[in-house]
């Protein structure tokens, strides 16, 4: 038993991933998976402001719209290759989150909440408004990233290494100095300060990752539904789910957003077959109960409780 | 002459949002509760005020009273069963709780009346009146007179009643109340119902100048933000100033620039509030 390497269940997971395109023959399914990865992705970008540094972002949407729209703008206005136009939407994410870092990690608790939903809207509103630019409030089409035939298997052989890589991350995070550092940071900032973290610096450098990733996210995404929009890619709704994910599935974990991707996207699927406008309903009664019932997530319910309290407890229990 | 003109509709309009942000603040103030389920309250009350009128015939200017009523129950009931729990916690949590209950009225909403734009035609409220060559839709006077009858009534509530003064002392020290002999939970359930109804007879003066569907209170909720912070959080004072302020500058905005670029104003405003000067616009303590 203890001969088995540790990252057994890692390979496992992932292998099992990558050869699902292969067997399941079902096109809906596979879409459902590969939602189930592009918002696991989101729910891990998010875990590492919201989770390891204890910051509740909730404008999360501007990095995922910034994704999706300047591949598409890109690709459309210059005549770029749209795996450019990716690239282009994690640099200008980059560029963006030290803005919006800059200005908002000044500001703590509710106030830094707001901020970042007030940095959103104002990107929200100004995309809106270009009509020229960025067409305005009716969204365009977005360029496909890969060619039939086979879209879907390809789209899905895609996601799964974007959702490896910041697993990866996740990983070292969990395990690293910098890890620490945040996680001392959530547990109460002015401790962290006495004992020589730098938070402003911190949060910022934990802001960065957690935006590229989710601008690739978002530029995966648009591509895939072949479409943005200000109320599809930038509305506040992705940022309380890039949120709520992470919290489902348990904040600061390595394997949370995974388990909380998966939970969401396969309730809301559920009730959607039932009635026509609930994906709001369920996603409200999942909040209400992980808050008052499992502030741990759904991943405590596997864990000890001890080790839960160590390592996910303090998010609920201490004032920063 | 337009200049005139578009700060006394900037007047009107910041007289509603006086009254959803006034109800804001006093949850702010005393529980220390930033509430993202305002702007879905407010949504409930324009539903009240439209089935109220469309199905009973009960104009919404004499009856908002009884919304108000029937919004301050739920809200109680609401504090009771989830808000109550979220209380000793941390506002990261308070936040997704009350995010959770947003969508989940928003949603149930959306189930229960359909997400259609819905209207009520009520005759006094489109008529004109005028001054010179100044003009006014007589319903955004009447919801203006309304609501800061009703902000004023808060604010004389609080400052005379024994209910009222119970208040403020939760609100200056949660621990120590308790010990002069108030019941803080139960101080606790009727803040949080007042600020609600406050929220929801908002809702209710709002539908004869405008429309409703299931997400017509997100708006309301950020806007509500942007006045508790520009009046300094927790007054309702400056709550109620800050409301007729973001009313003018919406209205400024629309007028001298466009009227799509009045939300950006407001955000940036907002940022430049909470950097520069946290206490808020009217001074006041930290």
């Amino acid at each position: 038993m203890k001969r088995l390497p540790k990252w057994w269940p890692t390979a496992l997971f992932f292998a099992v991933l990558l050869s699902m395109p292969l067997w399941i023959t079902d096109g809906y399914v596979l879409q459902l998976v590969f939602r189930v990865v592009i918002f696991a992705v989101l729910g891990m970008a998010w875990n590492i402001v919201g989770g390891y540094a204890g910051q509740l972002s909730l404008g999360h949407v501007a990095y995922f719209g910034i994704g999706a729209y300047a591949m598409t703008l890109s690709t459309e206005r210059i005549g770029w290759n749209p795996w450019l136009g990716v690239l282009l939407g994690a640099v200008v994410a980059i560029l963006a989150a030290l803005l919006i870092g800059s200005v908002t990690f000044r500001l703590r608790g509710p106030y830094f909440a707001l901020a970042t939903i007030a940095a959103a809207e104002i990107i929200r509103v100004l995309v809106q408004n270009q009509d020229q630019l960025t067409h305005g409030a009716v969204g365009t089409n977005a360029p496909l990233l890969f060619e039939a035939p086979n879209l879907d298997q390809k789209f899905f052989w895609g996601a799964v290494p974007l959702l490896g890589a910041v697993f990866a991350l996740s990983t070292w995070i969990h395990n690293s100095r910098f890890g620490y550092r945040l996680r001392a940071i959530r547990e109460n900032e002015n401790t962290a300060m006495a004992v020589g973290v730098n938070p402003a610096r911190e949060k910022l450098l934990s802001l960065l990752p957690s935006a590229v990733f989710t601008a690739l996210a978002g530029s995966m995404y648009a591509s895939y539904f072949s479409f943005v929009g200000p109320d599809t890619v930038l509305t506040i709704e992705i940022s309380v789910q890039a949120a709520l994910i992470a919290m489902l599935g348990g904040a600061a974990t390595i394997w949370g957003p995974i388990l909380g991707s998966i939970v969401l996207t396969l309730t809301s699927e559920i009730f959607k077959t039932y009635f026509e406008h609930t994906h709001l309903v369920v996603y409200g009664a999942l909040l209400i109960v992980v808050v008052i019932f499992l502030p741990g997530g759904v991943i405590s319910l596997f864990e000890g409780r001890k080790r839960l309290r160590r390592e996910t407890g303090p998010i609920g229990s201490v004032q920063g | 002459m337009h200049f005139v003109q578009a700060f006394l509709n900037g007047l009107l309009v910041g007289g509603v949002y006086a009254l959803i942000a006034s109800g804001m603040a006093l949850i702010f103030g005393v529980m220390r509760l930033v509430n993202f389920a305002h702007g879905a309250f407010l949504m409930l009350g324009t539903y009240l005020s439209y089935y109220g009128w469309v199905l009973l015939g009960l104009n919404p200017y004499i009856f908002f009273p009884i919304w108000g009523v029937v919004l301050f129950l739920f809200a109680v009931g609401v504090y009771r069963l989830l808000v109550r729990r979220v209380m000793g916690a941390n506002d990261f949590l308070q936040i997704l709780l009350t995010e959770g209950i947003s969508l989940a009225l928003v949603g149930l909403a959306q189930l229960v009346f359909g997400a259609d734009y819905r209207q009520i035609n009520l005759p006094i409220a489109n008529r004109i009146t005028g001054f010179g060559s100044l003009h006014f839709s007589v319903g955004y006077i009447l919801s203006f007179a309304v609501s800061c009858l009703l902000v004023i009534a808060l604010t004389q509530f609080l400052a005379r009643t024994e209910m009222g003064r119970a208040i403020r002392a939760v609100a200056q020290n949660r621990s120590v109340a308790p010990l002069m002999g108030i019941r803080v939970e139960r101080v606790s359930a009727i803040t949080f119902g007042l600020g609600i109804a406050c929220a929801g007879v908002a809702g209710a003066l709002l539908l004869p100048i405008f429309w409703t569907n299931p997400t017509v209170g997100a708006p309301y909720t950020l806007k509500s933000f942007v006045i508790v912070v520009l009046g300094g959080m927790g007054s309702v004072q400056g709550a109620a100033l800050g409301g007729l302020l973001l009313g003018v500058a919406e209205q400024f905005t629309a007028y001298t620039w466009a009227d799509r670029y009045a939300e950006v104003v407001n955000f940036v405003i907002f940022l430049l509030v909470l950097l520069f000067r946290p206490q808020g616009l009217f001074g006041g303590k930290a």
